[in-house]
């Protein structure tokens, strides 16, 4: 590892060129759609049953009460949340101590009754659904749990299509092999926050214009929190694929292994866990065991899984730059 | 500019005008079947759904029918245009079929009743999401690349 050759004013270039031609290449165009399709789905399978709610308040009371509105939310949402956040499953959740699951014919907006014995456990669940937007808080950890999938499509050919081609030694006449190899790390990056920033931003816009059921600077501090915690997610997971891109001489190879280790990793974690508990802890590999502490309240777990995104990128992408540095090019 | 030298994200966006030519081809068929299919076995949600279609003011479904063939031809040729890097079928059809498909998507969501989610929502949004991005890439990024 030879870092004494890494020059910034190249790899800024390098990163700039990337990103920008990132659509023309192809990945970031696939990217692109992939991205903004599958998290404007999943806005829309959120907020599409909380607008026919709305509908039907004001078809039978001739106005929309935002309050009765996030009381269902919350009620439907708690046993899901719960579930999703591991804290119990949604047997118990919904179960006899729970608050009332949803709106029924007495009561056609629902309503939440707190337990006491509740509060501790369900700290975390309470502070997405009750303290910040609920539609938010379910959309982001869906694109926690979803984004990592996706984000492949547009990692996978960092180097690897210039290795194929050898298109690469014309590139190192120029520069160093750290300086494309970080460059490119970079405007992968900061593509992939720009996508996240235009569609978090279309969501909060909607949800703010359109569904108006929440303050709109609850809503701003809440997407631009959501924002920082899918753009850190998706560093180690770009560099996963960097190590991937560094190590394979095909594009194709490149997008299948990176594929089958972002899904492998969490799928042999839950298939291996079924049989013994410990290969549960294979999740660790990757962020997967921790990442939706991103979204937790308390700031000492969200900034150590901050933290832990950036130490995990940091140990990929020396990996990958071990490798890519010592191999024929 | 030759063809040898197209780019991958022309190739990429002619791969997803198939894709969708082939889905619009499905939506064309579904003018026929729906209305004719038994509810028997749907829930309230899908038989309220396939009931609202086939209750649809016949002028409305014309509409909607002749837009989905025109943006499904448009797509077609266009994605041909852009394997063979033509300016016209290309660029200039390409760019018809984002402006057509834009319109039709705001048309659809005015006329459509709202058991079939009409009205503007986020699905209205990622309906503009391909004919946007098709209008601003042909004549920005591979504005050069559509010159045969």
């Amino acid at each position: 590892m030879n870092l004494g050759t890494l020059n910034a004013r190249h790899i800024g270039l390098i990163a700039l060129h990337w990103s920008r031609h990132a659509v023309r290449g192809g990945a970031g165009l696939v990217y692109l759609m992939i991205a903004l399709v599958f998290g404007l789905t999943v806005a829309h399978a959120v907020i599409m049953p909380v607008e026919q709610l709305m509908a039907m308040q004001k078809r039978e009371t001739g106005r929309v009460d935002p309050n009765g509105v996030n009381s269902v939310i919350v009620s439907v949402g708690r046993p899901i949340a719960g579930f999703v956040l591991g804290i119990k499953s949604i047997g118990e959740s919904s179960g006899p101590d729970a608050p009332p699951a949803g709106p029924g014919p007495a009561n056609p907006f629902g309503g939440v009754t707190a337990q006491a014995g509740d509060v501790e456990l369900d700290a975390w669940t309470s502070y997405l659904l009750e303290t910040r937007p609920a539609l938010l808080s379910a959309i982001f950890l869906i694109l926690v749990f979803g984004m990592p999938f996706a984000i492949s499509f547009l990692a996978f050919n960092q180097v690897t299509g210039d290795i194929q081609s050898h298109g690469l030694r014309y590139l190192l006449l120029r520069t160093e092999r750290g300086n494309i190899y970080f460059g490119r790390f970079l405007g992968t990056a900061a593509f992939s926050t720009a996508v996240m920033a235009i569609l978090i931003a279309t969501i909060t816009l909607y949800l703010g214009l359109r569904v108006r059921i929440y303050p709109a600077a609850a809503l701003t501090a809440w997407a631009l929190r959501g924002f920082l915690a899918l753009s850190f997610l998706m560093l180690p997971y770009i560099a996963v694929c960097s190590i991937i891109s560094a190590s394979v001489d095909s594009p194709f190879l490149s997008l299948v292994l990176a594929k089958l280790t972002i899904g492998g990793v969490l799928l042999f974690a839950v298939l291996g866990g079924l049989k013994w508990e410990g290969l549960r802890l294979v999740k660790y590999a990757l962020p997967w065991g921790w990442q939706n502490h991103l979204l937790h309240p308390e700031p000492s777990h969200w900034l150590a899984a901050g933290l832990a995104c950036l130490v995990y990128m940091v140990v990929f992408l020396a990996l990958g730059y071990i490798r890519f540095e010592t191999r024929d090019l | 500019m030759t063809e040898g030298k197209r780019p991958g994200g022309l190739t990429a966006l002619a791969v997803i005008n198939f894709i969708l030519f082939a889905s619009s081809l499905l939506s064309l068929a579904s003018f026929a079947f729906i209305p004719k299919m038994s509810t028997e076995h749907m829930n309230e949600r899908q038989k309220a759904q396939t009931e609202a279609f086939a209750n649809m003011d016949p002028s409305t479904r014309a509409i909607l029918f002749a837009s989905t063939l025109v943006t499904g031809v448009l797509l077609l040729l266009a994605g041909i245009g852009y394997l063979r890097q033509k300016k016209f079928l290309g660029r200039i059809l390409g760019s018809v079929y984002a402006v057509v498909a834009i319109a039709s998507s705001l048309i659809a969501a005015l006329m459509m009743p709202p058991d079939l989610e009409g009205g503007f929502n986020l699905s209205t949004l990622i309906g503009l999401i391909y004919p946007i991005l098709t209008l601003i890439l042909v004549n920005t990024t591979f504005r050069d690349d559509l010159t045969n």
